[in-house]
């Protein structure tokens, strides 16, 4: 298979979560222009960051004229999620270029990290994983940027009671389901949902991170366990 | 320090955070060694970082966790969840979910 095929590949798989990332994108461009950025700022934001959530949890200090550093320290702690998603795609890609693994850590969304890891057990000898990875993620980046520059032009025009964002939550459910395919996984799911729930008020978003490790943990706990139990059979 | 200075800055910070949580781990690449307990526990990390982005995202309301009828967006994930279970359908989860939504939140007046 060629790097171009895996690449369209990767672009097609994206393609049907489109209304999700196109709506997430708007929001984000909305939120940024009724902030009070000018278009110029807005624009610079998403083009240099493209980080949604960082960016929507940034545009509130920003307008209080918040300290440069809480504004970075808020938009890493918020981030860390990325940290935990490096941490899985760095073995794949870490043979690359020091230019390409800085490009795709730029590209990295959501969306086609799980995607990715969807691919990696389904498929786990897949040759061209890095051209498709690349291709969804350019895929994604630019449904994102063309719909954030449409929010950005067109903030007044999008009101807020659409619910548009619930469309991008409700692709991640997409992306979920199929990630529940065993009992410890289904567990980690549940675990991690409740903690971030029951921990949501705690500041600059930790509650999702707790909810990842609590999860995770409690998902390879009972991963192991059924191991030992089929051992002992 | 100008208005349009610090808002600048500012994007340059969100800009670094975000360059710094994406890309470390993927410079630093093999060098970083983890017990393989953590390597297979990580398997888990995308259902459940998605998991907590959306129970977050459905369950809280500006007034606090809500499980009753009154909140449409958990019933419109409920609805997506179930759409993606029977038809593999990512489309069809998106826009069944939205369209259940706006049927609650029209039912309760919302």
């Amino acid at each position: 298979m060629t790097p171009r095929a895996a690449f369209r590949r990767g672009m097609r798989e994206l393609l049907p979560f489109t209304p999700g990332v196109f709506a997430w994108g708007l929001v984000t461009g909305v939120a940024m222009a009724k902030s009070g950025l000018t278009v110029a700022q807005s624009l610079g934001m998403t083009f240099l960051a493209y980080a949604g959530s960082a960016q929507l949890a940034a545009l509130p200090l920003m307008a209080a004229f918040a300290p440069l550093w809480l504004v970075t320290l808020t938009a890493v702690i918020v981030n860390l999620r990325f940290v935990v998603y490096a941490m899985v795609l760095r073995r794949h890609l870490a043979q690359l270029s020091l230019n390409t693994r800085l490009w795709l850590g730029y590209l990295t969304g959501d969306v086609m990290f799980v995607r990715y890891s969807t691919l990696l057990e389904q498929e786990p000898d897949y040759p061209q994983r890095v051209a498709y990875f690349a291709g969804g993620a350019t895929c994604n980046w630019i449904i994102w940027q063309v719909a954030s520059v449409i929010g950005i032009l067109a903030a007044g025009a999008i009101p807020a009671q659409w619910g548009l964002g619930l469309a991008g939550t409700l692709a991640l459910i997409a992306l979920v389901v199929p990630l529940c395919r065993d009992r410890a996984a289904l567990a980690g799911v549940l675990v991690s949902g409740a903690v971030a729930v029951l921990a949501h008020d705690l500041p600059l978003r930790l509650g999702l991170l707790l909810g990842i490790v609590v999860g995770c943990s409690f998902a390879i706990a009972l991963e192991r366990r059924a191991a030992t139990g089929e051992t002992a059979r | 320090m100008s208005q349009e200075t610090y808002v600048w800055l500012a994007i340059l910070g969100v800009t670094l955070a975000t360059f710094l949580a994406r890309s470390t781990v993927l410079l630093v690449g093999e060098r970083l060694r983890l017990p393989p307990v953590v390597e297979s526990a990580l398997r888990y990390a995308p259902a459940c970082a998605l998991a907590g982005i959306i129970a977050s995202d459905l369950l809280m309301t500006p007034a606090g966790l809500n499980l009753t009828l009154s909140n449409p967006r958990w019933l419109a994930g409920l609805a997506a969840a179930a759409i993606f279970a029977a038809f593999r359908s990512t489309i069809g989860a998106i826009f069944g979910g939205i369209a259940v939504f706006w049927l609650f939140r029209a039912w309760f007046g919302g």
